[in-house]
């Protein structure tokens, strides 16, 4: 066939075509049972469109995702009146164009099938649908009895909603708003305050050469992961920053580290001082802008009392200092492991000084911008305050009880004994859109309006510079005509109970245009009310000027607090937090249920890390059932087997395991580590200390084939990833040949 | 090899389309299946129909709408109304203030003219029966196929556009309410793909 310009494909088809003599393409014919469709489906034209509308072409207007507290910008593409894409808004300050996973999938909640539609009042025992009118009534029959034991318990609030909340709660004589979050960073925020005067400053990653991170999971679910993942960015673009952990297992930003070292939940604090200890005596900073009190701590850390307290060597030790002095201004975080404990304030205390130490305040840690308009300032989450809701409603403080954005009887530790304790409070009102837990508790079930379908504005609990005030608007209509938004129901229920100053607002939407009407000039930036409405809409955040403050420094007691010895139960928890599940509310998410843990790979399931040592002596392989118990209950759960766990460890992941939460998550088949958790709090802050808890670990003899994507660990050989081992690495500083 | 390269010059003088191979697979294509010469519509220059018919069930739809009385009798351009088509993916149901453009003055004393109006005055436009339709994993778009043979095509007069229409959707403006006379199936699109040498990637449909 040379000089025929016939090519192999052709000749296939032409062979195909006379050699057998049938059909090609014959499968192609064949109609679907879709494609035989014809008048089954309706299509509908607009009414009278706007001139800028085609349908097939999306609109994109700007909002704000509400799956965690961080709050993102979001553009949301509309088409034919339905959202169907969300991507990051490119001009927030806080995201920067990006998005995570869960606010790609919070679409899923907009569309879940089990979403509630219609008011519902328990009646005989079973919640009944009921119209607005009579579930109202009910609520307002006894707010309007309870002579103002009424409590407010939701997740991380802001904005005008919140403002609402107080107006609400102050005409009906309630005092008690408890805000809670599970995934939060109420240690540190406290001892922040009293260290920084500052609760939450602002941190520069991307001004870092160096970060030390103990359990701060910045890039998946600590403080606002997509403004800290664009700085991370930076930190390792350039002049590359090196980026050390130190966690009881391995998060995502442990796994993006340079150098990551085990430790036991609580050690932390060991390991700063004795980092603190290296500095010093190794004369590598000025030991003299740390007070006396605190430089003779420091000195009882020395590397032998480190690596007996926490096993770390002193040779690490001098590492991480090292890299902090050499690529100083470096930031020394302390996330979840290290804070939630009952030593934790006392660990923040000590990353706190080493940071002092390091000269990185007012270089890497700056002030936080407070947002001007106090009323609307952010309500960040704490599980002290679930824990004095529940102290409250235990004594009969509350005959009535508001849950909003929350879900305390999965996501409450099992020692704070909470489903009893909110059994006492007379009626239960849950403003919510799933069929979780607390809601199917509850005495009145309120329908809530998806975040895409409602109005409202967040003040971001980290304030990034260039922040402000999130705009949250509509991307669409209701899908369900009987749902209503949480400022329109607050704004009804406020004014049955005499807020008379409300009566001017027809609707939430007038509220808050009159609330963006009344912010101060140094806001609006001279632009008359409607033209301050109408971008602040278009741009879907209000920026406010950055008045970057400086922080008073004042370093306290900074000793540790010895763990708690216990032979019956050896191991500690550690309830880790993935970007996914998260606290548990992104279980009746498919398309995170369905994505891989990046670190695991297991998905639609729980699992327990456990290190390859301490499965040997267990006689445990990947796939084994073992049975975790503490003083609160046991579990069961598939080992994975895994080196970035600490031995002393078992790590099961927490969010899934749910009771209640629709069709998705009771297709998993995930257990919920809270439910071993026991009352312990960090005795400075009241923060419950969720990785206190130890646990006894033994085989059960079951085993099954684990539920994650790619089956093999190695390369076989192959080379598809050329590695060095981190010994040769440190050598040649991966300068060496390549060695598979 | 010799005997069908001449072939398919000669077949290839008789043809608009560009590529001997392509006039080679056509020709194939005739003999073997027996589908005619495929020998483009006057109407429409530089393209050759599809081939296929599918016989369609009468789909009842909310009002009656005669496409023979706009397109045939009265001569309108089917893009007046579907005027998304050249725009957008989908070709869009005209909105109803487009009938009421016309309707509040025109054939008002007529039953159908008046079910609109009732539809018109209630707020709601008429809930449409889809007649043709592609299975979702079918990524269709009117606006470029509307390009490459209508706007795009030398010696396309834009006046025809409903011969290039009934490609897909058949003779509408001899109908009432739209029929489905095409098959639309993926052997369906792959031919006419292959004869007007319209992509063929897998992805250029399935994304």
């Amino acid at each position: 066939m040379s000089g025929n310009d016939i090519n192999r494909r052709d000749f296939l088809k032409f062979m195909g075509l006379g050699g057998a003599g049938a059909v090609t393409l014959s499968g192609c014919d064949m109609p679907t049972t879709v494609t035989l469709e014809e008048g089954k489906e309706e299509v509908v034209s607009y009414l009278a469109p706007e001139e800028y509308v085609i349908p097939g072409i999306g609109v994109w207007y700007a909002s704000t995702c509400q799956q965690c507290p961080s709050g993102c910008g979001v553009h949301g593409r509309v088409r034919e009146g339905r959202v169907l894409k969300l991507e990051g808004n490119p001009d927030s300050p806080v995201n920067a164009g990006v998005l995570c996973q869960m606010g790609q999938a919070s679409l899923q909640g907009h569309y879940n099938p089990d979403r509630i539609t219609k008011p519902m009042v328990r009646k005989g025992g079973n919640l009944t649908e009921v119209s607005w009118e009579e579930a109202i009534e009910l609520v307002n029959s006894k707010v309007g009895a309870a002579n103002g034991k009424v409590a407010m318990l939701t997740g991380a609030m802001s904005g005008h909603q919140a403002e609402l909340m107080d107006t609400y709660l102050a005409k009906i004589g309630g005092k008690d708003h408890f805000v809670y979050e599970t995934i939060n960073n109420a240690v540190a925020e406290a001892v922040n305050a009293e260290m920084f005067g500052s609760a939450q400053p602002r941190y520069n990653l991307d001004k870092a050469g160096a970060v030390l991170s103990f359990g701060a999971d910045f890039l998946a679910t600590w403080v606002s992961p997509m403004h800290f993942s664009q700085q991370y960015a930076k930190f390792r673009t350039g002049n590359r920053g090196v980026l050390i952990a130190v966690e009881p297992n391995m998060s995502l930003t442990g796994a993006n580290a340079d150098m990551w070292v085990p430790a036991k939940p609580g050690t932390e604090g060991v390991i700063a001082l004795g980092v603190a200890n290296v500095l010093i005596s190794k004369k590598m900073v000025d030991g003299s802008v740390l007070p006396v009190d605190a430089l003779a701590t420091i000195s009882q850390y020395g590397v032998d009392k480190v690596t007996a307290e926490t096993g770390v060597g002193g040779d690490v030790l001098v590492r991480i200092a090292t890299y902090l002095k050499e690529r100083s201004p470096s930031l020394v975080l302390a996330g979840a492991s290290a804070q939630s404990n009952t030593g934790g304030s006392q660990v923040v205390a000590a990353v706190n000084a080493l940071n002092i130490l390091l000269g990185n305040v007012g270089k890497t840690i700056g002030a936080e911008d407070a947002f001007p308009v106090k009323s609307l300032a952010p309500r960040r989450g704490s599980s002290a305050a679930l824990a004095a809701f529940a102290k409250g409603a235990d004594a009969g403080d509350y005959e009535v009880a508001f849950i909003y954005n929350t879900n305390p009887l999965y996501s409450a530790p099992a020692g704070l004994e909470l489903n009893g304790k909110l059994a006492k409070v007379g009626l239960k009102v849950a403003l919510s859109m799933f069929p979780d837990e607390t809601t199917l508790a509850a005495d009145v079930v309120l329908p809530l309006a998806s975040p895409y379908e409602d109005w409202g504005t967040q003040v971001p609990g980290y304030l990034p510079s260039e922040g402000g005030l999130n705009v949250q608007q509509p991307l669409m209509r209701p899908l369900y005509s009987t749902v209503k938004g949480l400022g329109d129901v607050l704004l009804v229920l406020a004014k049955a109970a005499g807020a008379e100053e409300l009566n001017q607002y027809a609707d939430f939407y007038a509220y808050l245009q009159a609330g963006f009407a009344a912010m101060p000039a140094s806001i609006k930036g001279g632009m008359s009310d409607a033209e301050f409405w109408s971008k602040s809409r278009q741009k879907g955040f209000v920026a406010v000027a950055n008045s970057q403050g400086s922080l008073n420094v004042k370093v306290g007691d900074l000793a540790q607090v010895a763990d708690k010895a216990g032979s019956d139960f050896p191991m500690h928890l550690a309830p880790a937090a993935r970007a996914g599940m998260y606290d548990g509310r992104n279980a009746n998410l498919p398309w995170l249920q369905e994505q891989p843990d990046p670190i695991t790979k297991v998905f639609w399931d729980s699992w327990a890390e456990l290190h390859p040592s301490t499965a040997a002596k267990l006689g445990v392989k990947e796939g084994d059932f073992i049975r975790v118990e503490s003083a609160q209950g046991s579990l069961e759960v598939q080992v994975y087997v895994y080196k970035g766990v600490h031995p002393d460890v078992v790590a099961v992941p927490m969010g899934r395991g749910h009771d209640e939460y629709g069709r998705f998550a009771s297709r998993e088949k995930g257990v919920n580590p809270l439910k071993l958790i026991g009352g312990d709090v960090d005795a400075k802050s009241g923060e419950l200390a969720l990785y206190s808890t130890k646990v006894r670990v033994s085989k059960t003899g079951r085993s099954a084939e684990m539920p994650r994507l790619g089956g093999s660990e190695s390369q076989v050989g192959r080379r598809l990833v050329s590695t060095v081992s981190a010994d040769v690495y440190r050598r040649t500083e991966g300068g060496g040949n390549n060695v598979a | 090899m010799l005997n069908i390269r001449i072939v398919s010059k000669l077949f290839d003088s008789g043809m608009r389309v560009v590529s001997r191979r392509r006039g080679l697979m056509a020709l194939l294509m005739a003999c073997c299946l027996g589908l005619g010469s495929g020998v483009a519509q006057a109407e429409v220059p530089n393209a050759v129909a599809p081939k296929g018919t599918h016989s369609g069930e009468h789909v009842p739809q909310p009002i009656d709408f005669p496409h023979d009385i706009h397109a045939d009798i009265n001569g309108i351009n089917c893009m007046y109304c579907h005027t998304y088509a050249r725009r957008s993916k989908v070709a869009g149901i005209p909105p109803t203030s487009k009938c009421m453009g016309c309707h509040s003055v025109i054939a008002t004393d007529k039953p159908r003219i008046q079910q609109l109006t009732e539809y018109w005055e209630k707020n709601e436009p008429p809930r449409w029966k889809k007649v043709h339709d592609v299975p979702d994993f079918v990524h269709f778009t009117h606006e470029k196929h509307l390009q490459r043979f209508v706007f795009e095509n030398e010696g396309m007069n834009v006046e025809n556009v409903d011969q290039v229409c009934a490609f897909c959707h058949g003779d509408v403006k001899k109908m009432t309410v739209a029929e489905k006379t095409k098959p639309l199936t993926m052997g369906f699109c792959v031919r006419c793909h292959e004869a007007n040498e319209g992509p063929s990637d897998c992805w250029h449909c399935h994304k």
